[in-house]
């Protein structure tokens, strides 16, 4: 693969410009330690969500609620996303700034078709099923859980959004690099939280 | 000056709100842990003085219940952990051969967002109640059926703010000392204060997001009206308990490791002889830390977790002994055989050696599961957390700074007031707690207001009672001698011990704004002691003198912290358009640190070598 | 692969061999794979409860090993403490899990 794309590598930049400041790597170090910290904070939301999930109260109990299709929508587009990501990266590294733009552009489509999606879904709850969050102690904990995620999706969606306007104004250098290289991680790290949110909380929820 | 950037240095005020030194923010963190150790102290002494006679009415029971909730709240979060976080800042770059932390910037906004948690907290004196649930809350205790005030909503706010900000120093502490560290010292050549720095961190980083997320769930219950601790809809208190304690234990190893530090310190220093034993104490370090995260149920044993669970916890509790104990003879064979000198740093020191064993070992009792149903919720336990926590962190504190003190402002504190204070403070501790064991063993239940004459307390709460106020002299004269040692001229040498051992001794006291002027190469375990062996005056350096870069100062972390600290007021009364503001803000900055970068500034090779020239 | 690049630019291009796209679809493909088997079982309904939770975490977990590996690049060199401190993470993550669900189950 390398060969066809020597001659673009003509800048100055490094190969992976997001190491090659001491900033750089600082920065991926310290955001690999925040997402231990994340984990904790994820992992005990989930925690929980476990404790409570049976307590329905007089509402509507997970079975009764959840709809497949929505959440397999939701998680096809977040799984393509992370792919988009991945991507930019590319992008990054082979240092094309336009595509590395591009697939962060389809990348926070893809995180608003997601928050769409949620919002859509948290509406017909609250509206139709009557589910709010002092509904139940599942309730609670349901929203409590899937909203932190949400709200993670919707930081994501901003602070990549900003990544872009930067990358359109400063160009890709070895101050943005790592930028865009931390906020990849934690689109994927947002992405793993998902792959445990739809198995425990909504396939779960089916199974009983 | 010659260079491109100029920099606009701050002067005053506005130079201690923007700075991103590493240095300056330790003393920021001395300051604002010493205010709320104060204010703690103060709700200490009113607590004593309550309990001083059977029936007092010095305060009532609400008033007391408060009291003992914000002395708690106040002493672990706001008091100590700054203390800690003050000894880090002035001490780990040093001690790593760094110039700077890793994050300047967010080392600033650590603090700031501490400080405005903790002033979050404490505003709720004035504004309608304090906390009065306990430190550990406990629902249904701390429901809104319970307690109808805003206090608890206070604590939940003010903590997950203060959260924030001891997280953030945790990270920045952990990618410092992971990346920073001058050429030549490996992890096996930390000293060992930067090592229990770096395991506290990880700890903190670990611990502090579980007590985030129940925070969070408490003040939904009671703000948003959710049911996670409710149980007419489903909720279970119980799970409240573990998640505090999975943070809450950890919690305490948070406190103590940078105390055990300290003292690993200070007792090579002043017995002339290097730690016995370093590589056991480094092992010994992470697995209390491993452990402290597997044994949090120990907390719990009364509320009928089922003999399995409560065996389980049990032997893991007991499993830290083994570690501790290694730490414990490690320091008597350092000490053992050295030429010893006792000054008020290693009596506080020595102090803490056998103090800590007695806590440690009331620890082991209380592990035992049986005889915890008969201890739970005593003085016992209260004698036992205090004698931990005071005889064995804050006598650390105590001597480290007591030791630091030339290096962060190049004045040795007066000797003599340190060895005055320190008598008073340790016969006055004793006095204070070691009564308690049996007043606990008697039945006086922890948390009670007041008791009657006829119970056989009396006698020992006046003793408690007195020891405290022993306690706050021998605080009065630390500050005296902080005052006294202020006005005398700032003419500590670089190594005022004569026998420092680690890199922080080879630099100025205090040392210049870049710390140093060339980076040094470290040859060994305890470099400069290794260095003065070797006849050697100087580290050798590591790199030839040239520009230092330098980060910029900047307001936005504090503007960041009084953005959240709006938001947190806002969430709590419901006001939710306050809340959006003070979130724009806190986001509002967070953009424009994105968006504008930070060149920083550079100082000059001549600018270094000329203020050498004046230094020597 | 690769040092019989040894033009100027060798330095910066031998590690393109990490890079190419096929191994991410790969990986992408698995990921799906993966979900569907999941959401297949549930949907499908009709088995074994206990089997069809067991064969959710397990789905759940090759994914989450596929992705942290491939696509936060864990597998590569120079991971070590990212390794360690995310493993402790979910270690401390995993014990909250299973008190909670001791707790529901005593």
């Amino acid at each position: 693969m390398s060969a066809p794309h020597a001659e673009q590598v003509t800048s100055a930049l490094p190969h992976e410009p997001e190491k090659a400041t001491l900033e750089g790597r600082n920065k991926i170090l310290a955001f690999w330690l925040f997402l231990g910290g994340e984990s904790v904070l994820f992992g005990t939301l989930f925690a929980t969500f476990l404790a409570l999930r049976e307590q329905a109260a007089d509402g509507p109990t997970a079975n009764e609620l959840f709809q497949l299709p929505t959440v397999a929508a939701a998680t096809f587009i977040l799984l393509v996303s992370s792919l988009t990501s991945v991507f930019a990266i590319q992008a990054m590294h082979k240092g094309n700034r336009k595509a590395l733009s591009l697939w962060l552009g389809i990348t926070v489509l893809l995180g608003l078709g997601f928050l769409g999606l949620e919002i859509y879904e948290f509406y017909e709850y609250v509206n139709h099923e009557k589910f709010g969050m002092t509904t139940s102690a599942f309730s609670s904990a349901f929203y409590t859980l899937v909203g932190f995620h949400g709200a993670h999706v919707l930081f994501g969606v901003v602070w990549i959004s900003l990544l872009i306007a930067q990358l359109a104004k400063k160009g890709l250098t070895v101050v943005t690099a790592p930028k865009v290289y931390v906020s990849a991680m934690y689109w994927h790290f947002i992405d793993v939280v998902w792959v445990f949110i739809f198995t425990v909380v909504y396939l779960l929820g089916k199974v009983g | 000056m010659a260079h491109a950037h100029s920099v606009k240095r701050h002067t005053g005020l506005m130079d201690w709100l923007t700075t991103v030194d590493h240095k300056k923010i330790g003393i920021l963190y001395l300051i604002a842990g010493a205010l709320f150790f104060g204010i703690g102290g103060i709700e200490a002494l009113m607590i004593r003085w309550q309990l001083i006679k059977p029936m007092n009415d010095f305060v009532s029971a609400q008033t007391f219940n408060e009291l003992i909730t914000m002395h708690g709240t106040t002493m672990i979060f706001l008091g100590v952990m700054p203390i800690i976080f003050a000894l880090m800042n002035a001490v780990i770059p040093l001690q790593i051969g760094a110039r700077d932390v890793a994050f300047p910037f967010l080392n600033s906004l650590g603090f700031w967002t501490f400080l405005f948690g903790g002033l979050l907290l404490n505003i709720s004196w004035i504004m309608g109640g304090a906390p009065d649930a306990g430190w550990t809350a406990y629902v249904p205790l701390s429901s809104t059926m319970y307690s109808e005030s805003h206090g608890v909503d206070f604590y939940t706010v003010g903590l997950q703010i203060a959260g924030l900000g001891t997280l953030i120093g945790g990270i920045n502490f952990l990618a410092t000392i992971i990346t920073m560290r001058a050429p030549g010292m490996s992890f096996m050549r930390m000293p060992m204060f930067t090592w229990t720095a770096f395991i506290t961190s990880a700890i903190i980083l670990f611990a502090f997001p579980a007590v985030t997320v129940g925070l969070v769930l408490l003040s939904f219950d009671r703000i948003l009206g959710a049911n996670f601790f409710e149980v007419g809809n489903g909720g279970n208190p119980v799970l409240w308990q573990h998640i505090f304690w999975i943070f809450g234990h950890p919690e305490v190893y948070i406190l103590i490791l940078p105390a055990f530090g300290v003292i690993s310190e200070v007792i090579p220093t002043f017995a002339r002889k290097r730690l016995f034993g370093y590589s056991s104490m480094v092992f010994a370090t992470i697995l209390i830390a491993f452990l402290g995260f597997m044994v949090w149920a120990h907390h719990m044993f009364t509320t009928g977790m089922g003999p399995v669970a409560n065996a389980l916890f049990s032997i893991s509790t007991m499993l830290i002994a083994v570690p501790t104990g290694i730490k414990i003879f490690n320091w008597l064979f350092t000490l053992w055989g050295g030429q010893i000198r006792f000054t008020a740093a290693n009596l506080y020191a020595s102090g803490f050696i056998p103090t800590f064993v007695m806590g440690g070992v009331t620890g082991v009792m209380l592990a035992s599961a049986p005889a915890d149903y008969q201890f739970h919720d005593t003085y016992f336990v209260v004698a036992h957390f205090h004698y931990v926590i005071v005889g064995g962190l804050v006598l650390g504190l105590f001597s480290g700074l007591h030791y630091w003190w030339p290096k962060m402002f190049g004045r040795v504190l007066d000797e003599k007031l340190g060895k005055v204070g320190f008598w008073f403070f340790i016969i006055g501790f004793h006095m204070t707690f070691f009564v308690q064991h049996f007043l606990g063993l008697l039945g006086m239940q922890r948390r009670i207001f007041t008791y009657r004459g006829d119970q056989g307390f009396d006698t020992m709460n006046l003793i408690s009672t007195i020891g405290a106020l022993l306690m706050a002299v021998g605080v009065l004269v630390f500050l005296l001698n902080v005052i006294i040692t202020s006005t005398k001229p700032a003419n500590a040498p670089n190594d005022p011990w004569e026998d420092g051992r680690t890199l922080e001794w080879s630099i100025p006291s205090p040392p210049p704004e870049y710390n140093f002027k060339q980076i040094p190469l470290v040859r060994g375990l305890d470099a400069y002691w290794k260095e003065k062996m070797a006849g050697h005056t100087e580290m050798t350096p590591a790199e030839p003198v040239g520009p230092i870069h330098m980060p910029s100062a900047s307001i936005l972390p504090f503007v960041m912290s009084v953005g959240i600290f709006v938001a947190g007021l806002g969430f709590m009364y419901h006001q939710y358009v306050v809340l959006g503001i003070g979130l724009v803000v806190t986001f509002g900055c967070m953009v424009i640190r994105s968006l504008y970068d930070d060149h920083g500034w550079h100082i000059d090779p001549e600018e270094t070598t000329e203020k050498k020239g004046v230094k020597a | 692969m690769s040092q019989h690049n040894t033009n100027q630019g060798s330095a910066v291009r031998h590690r393109h061999r990490t890079e190419g796209p096929q191994k991410h679809i790969i990986a992408f493909i698995f990921s799906i794979v993966l979900t569907l088997i999941a959401f297949a079982t549930v949907a499908a309904g009709g088995v074994n409860t206990s089997f069809t939770i067991i064969l959710l975490v397990v789905m759940a977990i090759l994914q989450v090993l596929v992705q942290l590996g491939y696509w936060m690049h864990m597998k590569d060199k120079g991971h070590l403490i990212p390794i360690l401190f995310l493993a402790f993470g979910f270690f401390v993550a995993g014990a909250t899990v299973l008190t909670a669900l001791y707790l529901v189950w005593w």
